[in-house]
């Protein structure tokens, strides 16, 4: 059983975690958005998704929030004409990884809001556990 | 416990600030699972629910009896709240909302401590003369 003030705190923490996964997991698709095969025909770069799940922390009785499993998207890849290219294949098409630039922005920014919001609660929860403290301070 | 007391008020004031963090944690589990596939949003029970709740504590005969009961309003029942929408991998959090109410806990947290430190005052004004 821990303290109900400082529960939370460790509630926000795992959600700030869980958010920073999610914000290296699009800054990675991001980065490999040209990244080809080098082999003839090769699999080029396949976008990464994040999956989260709550899970019941014993110890303060509350559901926290971790990252489940970091998956791979299964969409078509983009093809596109480029003969002179390593990775293409034999009627000269490059396949290119199935990284959307525009959902990564959206996600990014969903994750960027939600951080925000766990950065609120921790703030809000320190200034609960101050206030009480404050109690004890002679007037 | 409460017959004992005689100003009644600090027991209450120390229910409500329970009663309040426990809310702050059920506002910060839905935030932070704001993502999380078929999560449903929480909310507590509301405070005079809690109050009206009556609890049998054992009597102890003996000095030497330790008590079995915990701190009093643990996790007040979870309700089911209605949410403004739901999205369709099956998350009802609004960010908006529970952002509100952690501002309405924040608000009537610092209101139940100056509560206490003003009647804390006015007992020491009373014991001091």
């Amino acid at each position: 059983m821990i303290d109900p003030l400082t529960a939370p705190l460790r509630v926000a923490a795992a959600g700030l975690e869980a958010q920073t996964t999610r914000m290296r997991v699009v800054s990675e698709n991001l980065a490999n958005a040209q990244s080809t095969g080098d082999t003839p025909g090769a699999d080029p770069y396949q976008r990464k998704t994040v999956m989260f799940s709550s899970v019941l922390d014993q110890a303060s009785g509350t559901s926290l929030v971790k990252v489940d499993r970091i998956g791979r998207d299964k969409t078509p890849f983009r093809v596109e004409y480029d003969p002179d290219h390593p990775a293409a294949d034999k009627s000269g098409y490059v396949k290119l990884p199935n990284v959307n630039m525009l959902v990564e922005m959206a996600d990014m920014r969903e994750a960027n809001r939600s951080y925000e919001a766990d950065l609120q609660i921790v703030k809000q929860s320190r200034q609960m556990i101050s206030m009480t403290i404050d109690l004890l301070r002679s007037t | 416990m409460r017959a004992v007391q005689p100003v009644y008020l600090f027991d209450l004031a120390f229910q409500r600030s329970q009663w309040l963090s426990v809310r702050q944690t059920a506002v910060a589990d839905n935030v932070a699972n704001a993502n999380t596939p078929n999560y449903r949003a929480k909310d507590v029970e509301p405070f005079s629910a809690t109050l009206d709740k009556t609890e049998l504590a054992m009597v102890a005969t003996n000095p030497g009896h330790l008590s079995l009961e915990g701190p009093p309003v643990r996790a007040s029942a979870v309700q089911a709240p209605r949410s403004w929408d739901i999205t369709s991998h099956g998350n009802d959090v609004s960010i908006e909302k529970e952002l509100i109410k952690a501002g309405e806990v924040s608000r009537d947290y610092s209101l139940n401590v100056s509560i206490v430190k003003t009647f804390h005052r006015m007992w020491m004004a009373s014991v001091k003369g």
